[in-house]
């Protein structure tokens, strides 16, 4: 009975020592962080000290009535939106097509959307900006091959925004959407064709229901990521197109205004603890055949 | 019927792999440009490229601020994969032998960092742990706190991965090992260990890369000292967009490459070993 007692004391003992570097991450850097950036958002502000000790509403109340950080929510939400639904219908197409051919194209194209995901974000940035301007290649391949008369400039353009994010999230998609896709049997297909199904049925009959949970979850995915990235529509975008994670960079490193920044901060953890919700309810259960 | 299925069969097809051509072209653009950019022997950023050099790689490694840049990158990302490794695969080895409900909040709980953005992160850790003095010293802007920030997205990667790969064990084996005498340790060094190489290679790898080319967290926690590379991209692109950018970035990729390839040779000895 002791030993018994004794051993299970040990194997508790042993469970708790296992976790605890990890436990020690988590809350001494990642819980006290997330406490620390809540407390913040509620200090005054005087400058030029970077915040004042106290219990304030002022920086809640600029969240919900400043032009500027609601236009900056607003492009954030919707470049997202664009960006997660562009990545995941080209990452369906992509991961069909390995899925039906995989002899053909599965080491090919995982190659090559390991590229993005591989390489940094700022490396990809300096990529575009030697794509995009108007001595850029794509405009000296454009008016060298005819197609154009004059020289085009895409850099510092929304579409250029837009393309560098769906970049940056492309690969989540594609490896969440493989992953589901992976785990369906190829031979419902052929049975749906053999039932007399034209290949569009069989798609939105079979195909679509079966991996439906992973175009959920791969877009549920690209969006939280679309809403953390800021370098890339900063860096390719106009001027004029501000997001919450520049927001907050600005406010922090360029107005030294911790309290404004750290209320940002809350209100993008708020979002994506909502969307985790939502995306929650919605999901469907997974479906095997 | 049939016939008419077939022909939007082979259109369906045809406009997939349009798809495909299109995506590969533009996957594969930016980085294949920066690696032709590097070798450029002009001053500035224009096609077509007049000469060809290896000036800028010169340039890249004669100067200071990028070699210091990228001993940083390198020092942050292993010491943030040691950490990654060790504290999640110890986290995963405890949750992976029980299965109950407290163990799926564990794993919620080492997940989360997952979800917040690099930035808040930055931001958060910047102002926590901005006054913070560890043994004498000022904790920000050092290297460790960058390993530490990066740690809180390679752990919990580590532990995903770990986690599947433990719960894959053949449990028998294990209480044979225990049954016959061996200590804990012993079964994991001698039963467990051999069995998950591959998996901690490949975690580790993980971890590396992101931290390598992790730019946010780096950009909010470092000094003009200890900057990664991808952070003195960021701040020299509006400033000095050279070819010299271009070298950092296959810099950047090169190593996140040799590193696979070292995987790759590593996991090809486990190989031979067994065959």
């Amino acid at each position: 009975m002791t030993d018994a007692r004794r051993r299970r004391t040990g194997e508790a003992l042993g469970f708790w020592l296992l976790l605890a570097p990890s436990l020690l991450l988590l809350v001494l850097v990642f819980a006290r962080t997330v406490a620390g950036v809540v407390r913040m958002s509620f200090n005054g502000w005087t400058p030029p000290s970077f915040y004042v000790e106290d219990v304030v509403l002022d920086h809640y109340v600029r969240l919900a009535t400043d032009p500027l950080i609601r236009e900056a929510a607003f492009n954030t939400v919707v470049l997202a939106f664009q960006a997660a639904l562009t990545s995941v219908v080209l990452a369906y197409v992509m991961t069909l097509i390995v899925w039906l051919r995989p002899k053909r194209f599965r080491l090919t194209v995982i190659g090559l959307m390991l590229c993005p995901l591989l390489a940094s974000e700022i490396s990809i940035i300096f990529g575009w900006w030697l794509v995009l301007p108007r001595n850029g290649l794509l405009s000296y391949m454009l008016v060298g091959s005819g197609l154009v008369s004059e020289k085009i400039n895409l850099l510092y353009t929304e579409f250029a925004a837009f393309l560098g994010l769906v970049y940056a999230i492309l690969p989540y998609s594609f490896f969440i959407l493989l992953s589901v896709m992976d785990r369906q049997d190829r031979l419902l297909i052929e049975a749906s064709a053999d039932l007399g199904a034209s290949p569009l049925s069989t798609f939105r009959e079979v195909v679509l229901p079966l991996t439906w949970r992973g175009v959920v979850l791969a877009f549920s995915q690209a969006l939280i990521w679309a809403f953390g990235i800021y370098a890339t529509p900063s860096a390719l975008g106009p001027d004029t197109l501000w997001t919450m994670g520049q927001r907050i960079q600005e406010e922090m490193i360029g107005r030294a205004n911790w309290p404004l920044a750290s209320a940002i901060a809350v209100a993008m953890i708020a979002a994506i603890a909502l969307l985790l919700v939502v995306m929650r309810t919605v999901e469907p259960k997974e479906r095997t055949a | 019927m049939r016939r008419s299925g077939d022909i939007t069969a082979r259109l369906l097809w045809a406009a997939g792999l349009l798809v495909l051509g299109v995506v590969s072209v533009y996957v594969a653009l930016p980085v294949a440009i920066a690696f032709v950019m590097s070798f450029s022997g002009g001053q500035i950023l224009r096609f077509p490229i007049q000469s060809w050099s290896l000036r800028w790689y010169a340039d890249f490694f004669g100067s200071p601020q990028y070699v210091d840049a990228l001993v940083n990158t390198l020092v942050i990302a292993l010491g943030a994969t040691v950490l990654s490794v060790a504290a999640g695969t110890a986290s995963a080895w405890a949750i992976s032998r029980r299965k109950n409900l407290a163990t799926g909040a564990l794993t919620l709980l080492h997940m989360l960092p997952l979800f917040v953005p690099g930035v808040v992160l930055g931001l958060g850790i910047a102002i926590t742990f901005g006054n913070v003095r560890l043994f004498g010293m000022d904790l920000y802007g050092t290297r460790f706190i960058v390993m530490l920030a990066h740690s809180l997205w390679g752990m919990p990667l580590v532990m995903m991965l770990m986690e599947t790969t433990f719960r894959s064990l053949d449990r028998q084996v294990l209480e044979a090992s225990r049954d016959l005498g061996a200590g804990p340790f012993t079964t994991f060094r001698e039963i467990v260990l051999p069995e998950v190489r591959t998996a901690i290679l490949s975690s580790a790898l993980f971890s590396f890369v992101v931290s390598v080319n992790e730019f946010y967290m780096a950009l909010f926690l470092t000094t003009r000292d200890t900057q990664t590379l991808p952070v003195l991209m960021w701040l020299s692109l509006r400033s000095a967009g050279s070819p010299r950018l271009a070298v950092a970035a296959v810099v950047l990729m090169t190593i996140v490459l040799v590193s696979l390839v070292l995987l790759a040779s590593g996991l090809r000895r486990k190989e031979r070993v067994r065959g």
